[in-house]
C-alpha cells in the first residue's frame, strides 16, 4: 500500500460511531471512482458496529449489502478483505445476501496468492444456501488441500460450518480432509523473500490446520465407530500430529471410544497413557483428566495419571498448579485413596499466595484426608478463612458439609468449625451456606442435634439476615419439642419476639406454638401460655393473629390441632411445581374455569422427602463413579438428575393411567417400577415394560416399537400369564390399534388381586405378543388390506417382593431394626454375588434391586474388602421393612452378602429377600 | 515511429483524461452476457461456462476509457436485482437469445417493466441481439418487433446483432458504448 501509516480516523474516535450516522456515510460507496482507504474505514465503522453487538435492520442492511457488493470493482486487496469481513458479519441480516456468490467465489480462486483468499473462503461459506454448496465444491476441495495453512484452515472451518446444511456434499470431501489432517509441512518457507509486498499472504508456521481438519474429519465420521478408532490410531502415534490442540481432540475422542465400547478399552487407554508422557502440557492435562474420569477405571490404571498431575503440581507456573489440582480435586472425589499419594505436595498449597489454588488445596486434602487428618486440617482452614472471599468460603463449606455426611462420627470437630466460621463476617450467602450445612448435620446426623442447635439459638441472638433468622426459628419449632429440654429453646425464642421486626417476630410465634400444642408437661404448657398471651398485644397484626390461632389450638384437647401444627406429611413437591406449572401456563382456556385442585398433588411423610433430599445433596456434591460423558450433546443423566427425571416419570405415568376410563376406578398408583427391557434393542419388536400397583390390582404397562420397515402392526395385545393364577385374576386388556414403523405403542394388561388389598402377591410372566401383521404397499404407502397373525414370544420377567417397596429415611438406623424386629418377622439369605467386581458395585446394585434406602452414609463404602449396608424402606400399604446386608469381597469368589431383612408385615420379609435371591 | 507516438498520446491520455463509466449487462439466463463479457475483456470464448450466481464484474479497457461492466445473473430470482444495479450507470445493455424464440416474450417483459421504472430514467439502452452465428435465428427487424423496442421513449435506444462466439460486430457496440463517456 502506498498510503502513509499515519492514523487519519482518530479525530473520528470510537465514542462517536453511531449506527444512523455510518448508514448515512455509506453513500460513499456509491461514487466513483472508489476511495479504498476512506470505504475501508468506513467499512471498519460497520464491523465494529456489528461486532460490538449493534444490529442493523433488515432494509438498512440490504442497501448497506447492495453499496459494499459495489466495491467489488476496486482491486485493492486490502479493501476487498475488508469487504469480505463485512459481508459475511452482514449475511445474517441483509436480503439477497446471495448476490455476490460468483464474485467471492472468484476470490476464494487458487492460482493467485492473494491475501484475502481465507477471507472470501469463510465468507463464501455464509452466504451460500443448501442448493448452492454443491457448485462451491470444487473450490473449496482444492481450497481445504491448499499448501498455505490459513487458506486450508479457512476451508475447512467453513466446511464445518456448512455441515448441517449440506451434510451429504461436505462428505464428499473426506479424503481432501484427511489429506490436511495428515500434512506437517509448514508452508511458505520459499515465498519468503516475496512476501513483502502487500497484496500477497504472510507467511504462516501455525499447525492449527490438523486442529481444524480432525475437527471436521470427526463430524463427518461420528456415527462410523471402525472409522473413528481407526482416525485415533492413524493420527495417535507420535510425531503424526504437530499442533498439540489437534492432540486434545484426538485424546478427548479417544476417551470417549472407551467409554462407549468396553472392547476398545484396553487400546485406548494405551494411547492415552502415552499421552501422558507428550511434551505438550496440554496434551498431558487433557489425557490425565480423561483417564481419571473413565468409568470405573482401576487404582493401577490411573496411579500413572496421578503422578503426572503430582509432578505439576510443583511446577513454578501458577496456572499449571491450578489445574493439576483441580483434576486431582474432582478425582478425588470419588477415589481419595488414589489421590492420597500427592497429599505432601498438597499441603505445601495450602499456604499458596493464590487463593484459588489454596482453595482448592484444601479441599482436595478434605477429601483424601483420612479422619485423623481431618481435625488437624480444620485448623489450618480457620487461620485461613479470614483472609479469602466469601465464594472460596463457600466453597469449603460445601465441602465439610459433604464429608459431615460421609464422616458422621466426625460431626463434633466440624460443627465446631462451623459454628466458629458462624461468627466470623460475611455475607448472606456465606451465611446460608454455613446455616444450611448445620441443618443437614440436624438433619441426617442425630447425635449432633443438641448441640448444633445451641449453636444455632447462639446466632439467632445477633443476625442481621431476617431470612435465616425465619428459617431457624422454623427449625427450632420443629427440632426442639423432641429434645430432652425443650424449655432451654423456648428462652432463645422467645428473646425474638422481643427484640426484631415483625417477620421474625411472627415466625417466633409460630415456633413457640409448636412447643406449646400437645404438650405433655404442663409447666412448659403454661409458659407457652403466658408467653403467647403477652404476644397478643403485639404492635403487627400478623403476630397477633398468630399468636390469637395458637394459643386457641393450645386448648383444644384434640388430634385436629396437632396434626395441624406438627404436620410430617408435605406434598411431593417436583409434582407440586409440575402440576401448577401445567395449570398456569395452559393455553385452553377452560382450563382456569375450575380452581387448581391441590388433592391431586401426591403426599409424602417427611421421612420419605428427607431421603430423596439426602441423595441428591450427596450425589450432587460427589461425582458418582460413572463422571458425565465429554461433549454437551451425549452428558449422560448425573445421579442427581436420574432422580429428578426418575420422579418427574413416576408422575407422567399415573398422569396417563388416570386418562384410561378403565383404570381410572382402581385409585391411584402406588408404585411405579423402573422400565423392564424384555427383548435386545436390536430385535424386530422392541418390548418393554413398566409394572404399577395399585390398592386391589396390578396393570402391566408394555411398550411396544415396532422396527420392521415397511409394515404395520394391527390389534396388538399381549398374552401375560402369571406363572401361579392363584392370587392373581385377570382384569381386561387394553390392545394398541395400529403400531407403524418406530413409532411406539402401549398396552396394559391389569390383574386382580384375588386376595384383597394387603396381599402381595409374587409371580414370574411369561408374555406373547399376538397382532396382526400387514404390509405396507411401497406404491400407494398404504397397509394392504389382509395381513397375518402373528406371534412373538419375549422373555420372563418377576413380579417380586421389592416391586411393592418404597424407600423411606430415617436418621437412627439401630432403633428402627430393634423397633421392627420386635414385632415383625425376619428373613435371611447368604448369596454368592460372583458378577459383581466391586463392593461399590454391589452396593449399588442391591439398594437398587431392593429398592431401599440407604442410611447412615453406609452407600458409601469406605473399605474394599468388607461392609454392611443399611437399608430402610415401607411397602405400599405402610408397613416398615429393614435390611442389613454384610458384605465380603474376595477377587476369586467376587462378593459374599448375607442380607436380613425385618418387616413389620407378616411375610413381607420373605417377599423383599427372595426379589433378590 | 508513428506508432510510438501513438503509443505515447495513448498513454497520455489513459492517465491525464482516463474516463470509468458503468454499464449493466442484463438479460435472461443463457442469453450469453457472462461470455459476451469475457470476449470483451480479451478472453477465449467459453462454450460450457457456469450460470452465474449473483454478478461479475470485469473492466474492459479501451483507449482512456474504462469500463466497468456488471454482468448480472439472469435467473428469475436476481430479475428483482436488476433495477439496483442499474442506477446512475451510463448504459445499459439487454442481451437476448435471438434462437431461442420461445423465451422471447418473457424477455419483452422484463425489459419493459425495468424500463418503466422511475429511476431508470433517460438511461441509454442498448438491446443486442445474440447468438447470431446460430440457424433459425431472427433479423433485426423482426427482434426490433418481438422486443416492441418503438415503445420505448425518453432515451437512446440502439439495436444491434452479435456473436459473441464469432465475435462479429463486437467493435460496433464497444463504440456505442464509447459514446456515453463523457456524460
Amino acid at each position: 500500500m502506498s498510503y502513509g501509516k499515519k492514523d487519519e480516523d482518530a479525530d473520528t474516535g470510537l465514542v462517536k460511531i453511531d449506527r444512523t450516522q455510518v448508514f448515512q456515510e455509506a453513500r460513499l460507496f456509491n461514487t466513483s471512482p472508489i476511495q479504498p482507504r476512506r470505504c475501508r474505514i468506513l467499512l471498519t465503522k460497520i464491523a465494529l458496529l456489528l461486532y460490538t453487538g449493534e444490529k442493523f435492520p433488515t432494509t438498512e442492511a440490504t442497501t448497506l449489502f447492495f453499496g459494499i457488493s459495489k466495491l467489488f470493482q476496486n482491486k485493492d486487496a486490502s479493501l476487498r478483505q475488508m469487504v469480505h469481513l463485512v459481508i459475511k458479519e452482514l449475511a445474517s441480516s441483509a436480503e439477497d445476501i446471495i448476490m455476490v456468490t460468483s464474485t467471492i467465489m472468484k476470490d476464494t480462486g487458487g492460482s493467485t496468492d492473494s491475501i484475502y483468499r481465507p477471507n472470501a473462503i469463510r465468507a463464501l461459506c455464509r452466504i451460500i444456501d443448501a442448493t448452492t454448496v454443491q457448485s462451491i465444491e470444487r473450490v473449496m476441495k482444492t481450497a481445504i488441500v491448499d499448501k498455505n495453512p490459513s487458506v486450508s484452515s479457512s476451508a475447512l472451518v467453513s466446511s464445518y460450518h456448512l455441515l448441517p446444511i449440506a451434510r451429504d456434499v461436505v462428505r464428499r470431501w473426506q479424503s481432501e480432509t484427511q489429506e490436511a489432517a495428515a500434512s506437517t509441512k509448514s508452508s511458505g518457507g520459499f515465498s519468503l523473500g516475496f512476501s513483502s509486498s502487500s497484496g500477497n499472504l504472510p507467511v504462516n508456521n501455525s499447525t492449527m490446520a490438523q486442529y481444524h481438519a480432525i475437527g471436521l474429519l470427526y463430524q463427518m465420521r461420528m456415527h462410523d465407530r471402525m472409522a473413528l478408532v481407526k482416525m485415533v490410531q492413524q493420527f495417535g502415534v507420535a510425531g503424526a500430529m504437530k499442533n498439540p490442540a489437534a492432540i486434545v481432540m484426538l485424546v478427548r475422542l479417544a476417551a470417549q471410544l472407551a467409554e462407549e465400547d468396553h472392547q476398545l478399552r484396553k487400546p485406548m487407554m494405551q494411547l492415552l497413557d502415552g499421552w501422558l508422557r507428550h511434551k505438550s502440557e496440554m496434551v498431558n492435562f487433557e489425557a490425565a483428566k480423561s483417564i481419571c474420569d473413565m468409568r470405573d477405571v482401576s487404582d493401577a490404571e490411573v496411579s500413572q495419571a496421578v503422578h503426572v498431575l503430582q509432578l505439576f503440581l510443583s511446577s513454578p507456573r501458577a496456572v499449571t498448579k491450578f489445574t493439576a489440582l483441580r483434576i486431582l480435586h474432582n478425582f478425588a472425589s470419588f477415589k481419595p485413596h488414589v489421590v492420597n499419594v500427592c497429599n505432601p505436595d498438597i499441603e505445601l498449597l495450602i499456604s499458596n499466595s493464590n487463593r484459588s489454588i489454596a482453595t482448592f488445596a484444601i479441599t482436595t486434602l478434605l477429601k483424601t484426608g483420612n479422619e485423623a487428618s481431618v481435625d488437624r486440617l480444620m485448623k489450618q482452614i480457620s487461620g485461613f478463612m479470614s483472609e479469602i472471599t466469601d465464594e472460596f468460603k463457600i466453597t469449603i463449606v460445601e465441602a465439610i458439609r459433604t464429608l459431615c455426611l460421609k464422616f458422621p462420627s466426625k460431626q463434633a470437630g466440624m460443627l465446631q468449625f462451623l459454628s466458629g466460621i458462624l461468627r466470623d463476617e460475611g455475607g448472606y450467602e456465606f451465611k446460608r451456606a454455613v446455616v444450611e450445612s448445620m441443618f443437614d448435620l440436624i438433619k441426617f446426623v442425630p447425635d449432633s442435634k443438641e448441640e448444633a442447635l445451641a449453636h444455632l439459638c447462639e446466632f439467632i441472638e445477633d443476625c442481621e439476615f431476617t431470612k435465616l433468622a425465619v428459617r431457624i426459628l422454623h427449625l427450632l419449632g420443629v427440632e426442639g419439642p423432641k429434645t430432652s429440654q425443650p424449655t432451654k429453646y423456648i428462652r432463645y425464642i422467645y428473646n425474638r419476639v422481643v427484640l426484631e421486626n415483625a417477620i421474625v417476630r411472627a415466625a417466633a410465634v409460630t415456633a413457640l406454638a409448636k412447643f406449646g400444642v400437645g404438650q405433655k408437661d404442663p409447666e412448659v404448657k403454661r409458659s407457652v401460655d403466658v408467653l403467647l398471651t403477652r404476644c397478643l398485644d403485639d404492635v403487627d397484626d400478623e403476630v397477633r393473629d398468630r399468636a390469637a390461632l395458637n394459643l386457641r389450638l393450645m386448648h383444644e384437647e384434640d388430634e385436629l390441632a396437632t396434626r395441624f401444627v406438627k404436620n410430617d406429611d408435605m406434598f411431593a413437591l417436583s409434582a407440586f411445581e409440575q402440576q401448577l406449572v401445567m395449570y398456569v401456563t395452559s393455553d385452553d382456556r377452560s382450563a382456569f374455569d375450575t380452581a387448581f385442585d391441590i388433592s391431586k398433588i401426591p403426599v409424602v411423610t417427611r421421612e420419605q422427602a428427607d431421603a430423596e433430599d439426602r441423595t441428591k445433596k450427596l450425589t450432587a456434591s460427589t461425582p458418582s463413579l460413572k463422571p458425565p460423558k465429554l461433549g454437551p450433546s451425549k452428558a449422560a443423566p448425573s445421579a442427581a438428575e436420574a432422580a429428578a427425571s426418575a420422579s418427574a416419570a413416576a408422575q407422567q405415568y399415573a398422569q396417563e393411567l388416570m386418562q384410561i376410563p378403565e383404570i381410572k376406578p382402581f385409585g391411584h398408583v402406588l408404585k411405579s417400577s423402573p422400565l423392564v427391557e424384555l427383548t435386545e434393542a436390536e430385535t424386530e419388536y422392541v418390548v418393554a415394560v413398566v409394572k404399577h400397583i395399585f390398592k386391589e390390582h396390578i396393570v402391566l404397562q408394555y411398550e411396544v416399537k415396532n422396527t420392521l420397515p415397511a409394515t404395520v402392526l394391527e390389534n396388538v395385545s399381549v398374552l401375560a400369564t402369571p406363572s401361579d393364577d392363584e392370587e392373581l385374576e385377570d382384569a381386561f386388556v387394553i390392545p394398541a390399534e395400529k403400531l407403524g414403523t418406530d413409532v411406539p405403542g402401549k398396552i396394559y394388561v391389569a390383574f386382580r388381586k384375588v386376595n384383597g388389598e394387603g396381599s402381595l402377591p409374587v409371580s414370574t410372566f411369561s408374555n406373547i405378543l399376538k397382532f396382526t401383521s400387514k404390509e405396507i404397499d411401497p406404491t400407494t404407502n398404504e397397509p394392504e388390506d389382509v395381513g397375518y397373525d402373528d406371534e412373538y414370544e419375549v422373555s420372563d420377567f418377576d413380579l417380586s417382593g421389592s416391586d411393592y417397596v418404597i424407600p423411606i429415611f430415617a436418621s437412627n438406623f439401630a432403633h428402627v431394626w430393634e423397633q421392627v424386629g420386635a414385632q415383625g418377622d425376619e428373613a435371611e439369605e447368604t448369596l454368592q454375588l460372583s458378577g459383581m467386581k466391586s463392593i461399590p458395585e454391589a452396593t449399588e446394585q442391591l439398594a437398587k434391586a431392593l429398592s431401599l434406602q440407604p442410611l447412615e452414609g453406609t452407600d458409601v463404602p469406605v473399605n474394599q474388602t468388607t461392609h454392611t449396608l443399611k437399608l430402610l424402606g415401607k411397602t405400599v400399604s405402610g408397613g416398615r421393612v429393614v435390611a442389613n446386608v454384610r458384605m465380603a469381597f474376595s477377587s476369586k469368589t467376587g462378593v459374599t452378602t448375607k442380607i436380613t431383612v425385618r418387616s413389620e408385615e407378616e411375610g413381607v420379609a420373605a417377599l423383599v429377600v427372595g426379589s433378590v435371591a | 515511429m508513428a506508432g510510438l507516438f501513438k503509443k505515447v498520446y495513448d498513454w497520455l491520455l489513459r492517465t491525464f483524461w482516463a474516463t470509468e463509466m458503468d454499464v449493466t449487462m442484463i438479460g435472461l439466463q443463457n442469453a450469453g452476457k457472462t461470455s459476451l463479457l469475457r470476449v470483451l475483456s480479451g478472453g477465449e470464448f467459453a462454450i460450457d461456462s457456469i450460470p452465474t450466481v449473483g454478478f461479475n464484474m470485469k473492466r474492459v479497457q479501451r483507449g482512456h476509457v474504462t469500463l466497468k461492466c456488471w454482468d448480472l445473473g439472469g435467473q428469475p430470482r436476481f430479475r428483482p436485482m436488476w433495477e439496483r444495479y442499474c442506477r446512475n450507470v451510463n448504459a445499459i445493455v439487454f442481451i437476448v437469445d435471438i434462437a431461442d424464440l420461445n423465451l422471447l416474450p418473457v424477455a419483452r417483459e422484463e425489459l419493459h417493466a425495468l424500463m418503466n421504472s422511475p429511476t431508470l430514467e433517460g438511461i441509454p439502452l442498448l438491446v443486442l441481439g445474440n447468438k447470431s452465428d446460430l440457424p433459425d435465428k431472427l433479423s433485426m427487424d423482426e427482434l426490433i418487433d418481438a422486443m416492441e423496442l418503438k415503445n420505448i421513449s425518453h432515451r437512446e435506444v440502439s439495436c444491434y446483432g452479435i456473436s459473441a462466439k464469432e465475435e462479429t460486430n463486437l467493435e460496433a457496440v464497444l463504440q456505442w458504448l464509447m459514446k456515453f463517456a463523457n456524460r
